[in-house]
């Protein structure tokens, strides 16, 4: 039945003529990805990690720098980018939770973590350019029935491929958490104790919600990074982990669709409404504090309570 | 015999909660641990499941040793314990708070096939398997009614129904019961001696820890008394009860001499 | 190369206290209410801007425009407390994302009201004095006496008054001290403002000595959080301590080491000290 709540975004193209609408769609496609990724360890597991931006940045870089180095397709750049993303994970994954952090400590780890990628990178000059960043020239290829292979270039193409790859992402998710394992993340998210007396290893399941959303946000950045054909180290800055968390509030945590709702508010707005770099910075705050304060359950939680209620 | 607990001692610095304490459990039993607030009751409890470790002594559950393993291993193992003060996953409703806790029966079932229940057409055989088991489970405690209802509108008796629910979910063979009749009234005491009757028929090993004495002399095989840390008597409930040094330990020096 | 290594030593000292002032304000704050008001950074950073003002625009003399500019600070703190974190008392992550939320308001507004244009004070003290065979200028002197000063203040005041005595206690068990009459309210708030107090004095010394610019905040709350870790979450000595360690190693390092590296020591020490001495170097169990 769900499923037909993507026929509109499906047929929505043939509808809307303007480039410009179809644009900021593929963007809040792709950012919906690292979205309702990070939901995953924040509003499912209740683990609030300020490595998402890491891995989302991380990976563009590691799928752009194969590909250009290489001579090979975006394809065979994801692999090392998604490869890495999940050690990585499991190295920082295992620290955390092996040292039972907790909340605060946990958050401010995974930052540490994060910080010191995004140091690297800037200071990595003979590879990443540092500040300079870097262009991505290729676009991806994808054998699709009638054309066959098709270079994924031009508005139509991007659409349709980043909600493919949306699709895909809310399948992934959908998968796991409505199986044991997401039962294991909601009993970690509200008692842990109790899930560990009733048999749960608390660390493995962390674990595996972590390293899970961080290699769905490295799709999400390699993504962006062939999208927008530049990547610098601000990818990887608090400012963009902020992003995705005000998305993820404002949408809604107890869902997987309600960070897409998020990703649109938050991409879509400063377009509609013309922003200066600095209003959107205080829009961006504004709507993590009162999101907080005023919608805790989001968007989406607040529209399906309303649904109960009448 | 099924858990042995050898000389098992926990020190928190300069105090000892528990002082070379040694019991064993055989298979089939209803124990009841009791002693005075402070006694180590808990921190027994806690020890035997892993959340504490062992300062000295060994605890062999069917001859290996598990001190030091992490709790859920320990309830992996076979044993499993309810809170004194209920714990439960209250924003959830009975029902899922019963589902969480089939983590265990569904490792044990299909170890790591368990990967094939991903797959989205196998939710209803799924679905409707595990409510049969939950809706069992929810029988044997009296709980029926309120399966839908949210965990947080439970009364305190219900809550308490609610935890041993979750705890046999887990298939345990030893379960350890934390003060399971404290702030409960009689008429929830006598329900509460009937499902553990038949928690035991149905072929669970039961240890109470409990500091209400009476309700132990009925529900109990054998009884283990604490005090300070230490074992004091043990024995057939009613012997125990009556023995100098528990009188004194619950009633003072003048009634034991009396 | 000595005298290079005093000199950065000495340097460092000087910073790692104006790390620790930031520290402490964590400290305190995490210590009492259990959050970590991530926003303290943009707090010094107003201090730091209004003293600028006062100072180079408006002409008055720099120890007069220290005052009104921590009060300033402490007042926004003040207003932050009662529109905000008054309502995220008991809910820890709610109250560090709205901190957070709150850096990006701070900034932004700074960043209208004053561009990215580093902005320098003029001269407030100027020469300087031989210290261990090094020229250190006397405004750094001042700056690390007035910091330590208030950091040893604070300290005594905490541990010999009542004050003190009902924040630990509240710190220990706050169930137990609503009971005995402790107004929590009160000093959840009180805790809140004196900490962007030492924020916005810490900024107000940092202008005479350093080119504002509105990213400071964010650089300031980091090093605070990392030195207060450091020195272990919940002990004051312990913040003035791990700033001071924090500085030190970044200033010596940068003899030794590439200047990228400077910022990576502190996170180094974050996760080192999490993962081998979670209290801290001067911490207790908490």
């Amino acid at each position: 039945m769900k499923a037909l709540l993507w026929l509109p975004l499906l047929i929505f193209p043939a509808l809307i003529q303007s480039n410009f609408i179809l644009t900021i769609f593929t963007f809040s496609f792709i950012l919906a990805i690292a979205a309702v990724s990070f939901n995953l360890i924040f509003g499912f597991t209740g683990q609030l990690s300020m490595f998402h931006a890491a891995a989302f940045g991380i990976a563009a870089y590691i799928t752009s720098l194969t590909a250009s180095i290489f001579h090979v397709s975006f394809w065979v750049g994801l692999v090392p980018a998604i490869c890495f993303t999940i050690l990585i994970s499991l190295i920082i994954g295992s620290i955390c939770f092996k040292f039972k952090l907790r909340a605060f400590y946990f958050a401010v780890v995974t930052l540490a973590f994060s910080e010191l990628a995004r140091l690297v990178i800037l200071n990595w000059n003979s590879v990443t350019n540092g500040t300079l960043g870097l262009m991505v020239l290729d676009k991806p290829f994808l054998w699709v029935p009638v054309t066959g292979l098709t270079k994924i270039d031009g508005v139509f193409g991007w659409y349709f491929f980043s909600l493919a790859a949306l699709i895909f992402t809310v399948a992934a998710c959908s998968l796991v958490l409505r199986s044991w394992i997401g039962r294991c993340f909601a009993a970690i998210r509200l008692n842990e104790d109790l899930a560990q007396t009733l048999g749960i290893n608390i660390f493995r399941y962390k674990l595996l919600s972590f390293t899970l959303a961080n290699t769905l946000a490295a799709i999400a950045g390699s993504l962006y990074a062939f999208y927008t054909g530049y990547i610098e180290p601000n990818y990887l800055s608090i400012n963009q982990s902020l992003d995705i968390i005000s998305m993820v509030l404002l949408g809604g945590r107890s869902s997987i669709i309600g960070p897409i709702a998020g990703a649109f508010v938050l991409t879509g707005l400063p377009h509609v409404i013309n922003l200066s770099g600095e209003a959107r910075a205080i829009l961006y705050g504004l709507v993590l504090i009162l999101t907080i304060l005023v919608l805790p359950q989001g968007m989406i939680g607040t529209l399906a309570s309303w649904r109960r209620a009448a | 015999m099924l858990l042995e607990v050898i000389e098992l001692t926990k020190r928190f610095g300069g105090l000892t909660a528990v002082s070379d304490v040694s019991l064993s459990i055989a298979a089939g039993e209803i124990v009841g641990i009791f002693g005075p607030n402070g006694s180590g009751k808990t921190t027994l409890l806690n020890l035997i499941t892993g959340i504490l470790a062992p300062s000295a002594g060994r605890i062999l559950w069917k001859t290996v040793d598990i001190h030091g393993h992490s709790p859920n291993a320990i309830a992996a193992a076979g044993i499993v314990k309810t809170f004194q003060n209920p714990q439960l996953f209250l924003e959830l409703s009975i029902y899922d708070n019963v589902a969480i806790a089939s983590h265990l029966r569904l490792r044990r079932r299909l170890g790591v096939r368990r990967v094939a229940e991903l797959l989205p057409w196998r939710d209803s055989a799924r679905h409707a398997e595990m409510a049969q088991r939950i809706d069992g489970i929810l029988a044997l405690c009296r709980l029926e009614g309120v399966r839908d209802r949210t965990a947080a509108s439970l009364s305190y008796g219900q809550e308490k129904m609610l935890g041993v629910a979750m705890a046999m979910m887990c298939e345990p063979e030893l379960l350890l019961l934390d003060e399971p009749a404290s702030g409960l009234g009689e008429d929830e005491i006598r329900t509460l001696e009937e499902v553990l009757r038949d928690l035991r028929d149905s072929g669970t090993t039961l240890c109470i820890i409990d500091h209400k004495v009476d309700f132990l002399a009925r529900i109990t095989d054998r009884a283990i008394a604490l005090q300070q840390g230490s074992v004091i008597a043990e024995g057939v409930p009613a012997k125990v009860l009556r023995h100098p040094r528990v009188v004194e330990a619950y009633l003072g020096r003048q009634h034991a001499r009396a | 190369m000595l005298q290079l290594l005093v000199g950065q030593t000495l340097n460092g000292v000087i910073v790692g206290t104006l790390y620790g002032i930031i520290a402490l304000g964590v400290t305190l704050t995490f210590g009492i209410t259990g959050i970590v008001n991530f926003a303290l950074g943009e707090f010094m950073m107003i201090g730091a801007y209004v003293t600028w003002y006062l100072f180079d625009v408006a002409g008055l003399p720099y120890p007069v425009a220290i005052f009104p500019a921590t009060a300033i600070a402490a007042g926004c703190g003040f207003v932050a407390d009662q529109l905000l974190f008054r309502f995220t008392r008991n809910n820890l992550i709610n109250g560090l994302l709205v901190s957070i939320g709150l850096i990006s308001i701070i900034e932004a507004a700074a960043l209208l009201l004053w561009t990215t244009t580093p902005k320098d004070m003029g001269y407030v003290l100027s020469g300087a004095v031989r210290l261990g065979g090094v020229s250190v200028p006397k405004m750094k002197l001042v700056v690390f006496a007035l910091l330590a000063a208030v950091m040893f203040l604070t300290y005594a005041a905490l541990s010999r008054t009542w004050i003190g005595r009902a924040a630990y206690a509240y710190s220990q068990n706050p169930e137990a001290a609503m009971l005995m009459g402790v107004r929590t309210e009160v000093l959840q708030s009180g805790v809140v403002v004196y900490s962007t107090a030492l924020a916005g004095f810490g900024g107000a010394l940092y202008a005479s000595l350093y080119s504002l610019e509105p990213a400071m905040g964010g650089l300031y709350i980091l090093k605070g959080i990392e030195a207060a870790i450091l020195g272990g979450i919940g002990s004051l000595i312990g913040a003035l301590a791990g700033g001071i360690i924090l500085g030190v190693t970044e200033a010596v390092g940068s003899i030794y080491l590439p200047g990228a590296f400077r910022d990576a020591y502190g996170l180094i020490f974050v996760v080192a000290i999490l993962l081998y001495q979670p209290s801290g170097l001067f911490g207790a169990e908490r």
